[in-house]
């Protein structure tokens, strides 16, 4: 009987040390409270002034003026880039005209 | 090397500008010549250089929709792009996706996503490709055999054309294509492959291509080039869902699109000197690459099917620069068939 009750309170005795071991990491970084949501941050630490820390900046300073500028971005270098490889290509002398399509 | 590093500050790593124009040229030939996006490439591609997984996959879009543009004028100008076609097909597809996104969630609520959605993806790969190569084996025979002066057994009607002559109302013709059809024709193409291509958790370019071939009946120009008309939408899409998600790194898509609009570029032009059968023979060869790298994907071989990748897109892209070079230098001879305009 003396023997039971010995083994229940060394459970209890090392449930609470394990809850413990357990919690502290949460109790250092802050008690307890829910975490919050990560958020994602372009580190523009040593970055020069320019183009790369202009887009880190857009990206910092919000994720939707981040999605228009990606697309704008995307758009308007396909179409200029698009339009210059055109004449480049055409500057080789072949017929670029509709083609027939033979299968 | 050290030399061509840039720091990204999106993703938080210093990465090789020489890497990122060597995947954009490489994914920007084969997308114009085939008619897709190209993430099966670009994605474990930049993965393997380091870039992190959901960064590979945001900046691979946005550079997808910026290339797309790129082989749309070029097409285009062909009279390989059918509008009408590619606006039925994308609503279809839109719809298909959003289904097939809520059957992936329906799949890991039953915890079969992950194992079951690669085994279907390197059967129906290996169906397409099969489908394909036979398709190519069939017409080359029976080229033969027309030469030989051979009596050719009679092809019989194809799936498209039967699939044609169903008549539900509006019949459409669409004028690229040469076909007359009913619009919801296209429509249950899209919502068919946009279904597909959302369970199997990619663009879908490769899947409509042949579809839209075999499916709905158009030549293998008008399918690439009404593709990547698709592809160009998407990809703007996808651009913006990412980037607004955070997930884009803008700088390594704008190198990448550089490299990519020029290989973009050649491999549209590319179209002009092989026939459609060629297309669909380097594009089962392509589709069988693909498979082989999700089988190693399977066994846990994510390194050697990273490289499989890379290496066979870019070994595919010298094939198809390699046509290209000798098409212009017959055409400059004067030594090209009549048939090629």
């Amino acid at each position: 009987m003396r023997r039971e009750h010995f083994l229940t309170w060394a459970r209890a005795g090392v449930a609470a040390l394990l809850s413990w071991a357990l919690a502290a990491p949460a109790v250092a970084a802050g008690g307890g409270k829910g975490a919050s949501k990560l958020v994602n941050v372009a580190d523009t630490r040593g970055l020069e002034p320019g183009l790369s820390r202009w887009i880190a900046g857009v990206y910092n300073e919000s994720f939707w003026l981040f999605g228009l500028l990606t697309v704008a971005v995307m758009v308007g270098m396909g179409l200029i880039l698009g339009l210059a490889t055109d004449k480049a290509v055409g500057l080789l002398g072949i017929n670029l005209g509709k083609i027939s399509h033979h299968e | 090397m050290e030399l061509f590093e840039i720091y990204l500050p999106v993703a938080g790593i210093h990465f090789n500008v020489l890497v990122l124009l060597l995947i954009g040229f490489t994914v920007g030939v084969c997308g114009g010549f085939f008619g897709i996006g190209g993430a099966w490439i670009v994605t474990p591609a930049l993965n393997i250089f380091g870039f992190p997984m959901p960064y590979a996959i945001g900046t691979d879009l946005a550079h997808i929709g910026g290339k797309s543009i790129v082989s749309t004028i070029r097409h285009g100008k062909f009279g390989n792009v059918d509008v009408r076609l590619g606006v039925a097909m994308i609503l279809g597809t839109t719809i298909g996706m959003e289904l097939g996104a809520n059957l992936v969630i329906k799949l890991e609520q039953m915890g079969l996503a992950e194992g079951m959605i690669r085994k279907m993806y390197i059967v129906f790969l290996g169906a397409i490709g099969s489908y394909v190569l036979y398709d190519y084996l069939t017409h080359t025979r029976r080229q033969r055999q027309v030469k030989a002066g051979l009596e050719v057994a009679a092809t019989g009607e194809t799936v498209a054309q039967k699939l044609q002559r169903i008549k539900i109302p509006p019949m459409v013709h669409f004028h690229a294509s040469g076909i007359t059809c009913s619009v919801w024709l296209p429509v249950l193409v899209g919502l068919t492959t946009g279904i597909v291509a959302a369970v199997l958790g990619v663009g879908g370019g490769f899947i409509r291509m042949p579809a839209l071939i075999y499916l709905i009946g158009c030549p293998t120009a008008v399918a690439v080039g009404t593709d990547l008309f698709e592809v160009m939408i998407t990809g703007a899409y996808g651009a913006f869902t990412y980037g607004v998600k955070g997930r884009v790194e803008l700088i390594a898509a704008m190198w990448m699109l550089f490299a990519a609009a020029i290989g973009a570029q050649l491999g549209t032009v590319a179209i002009k000197y092989v026939r459609g059968y060629a297309i669909r023979l380097l594009f089962a060869i392509t589709i069988f690459v693909a498979c082989s790298s999700v089988v190693l994907k399977q066994l846990e071989f994510q390194l050697a099917s990273a490289i499989t990748i890379l290496v066979a897109g870019i070994g595919i892209s010298l094939v198809i620069i390699a046509w290209l070079v000798k098409g212009i230098v017959d055409e400059r001879a004067g030594r090209l068939p009549a048939n090629h305009a």
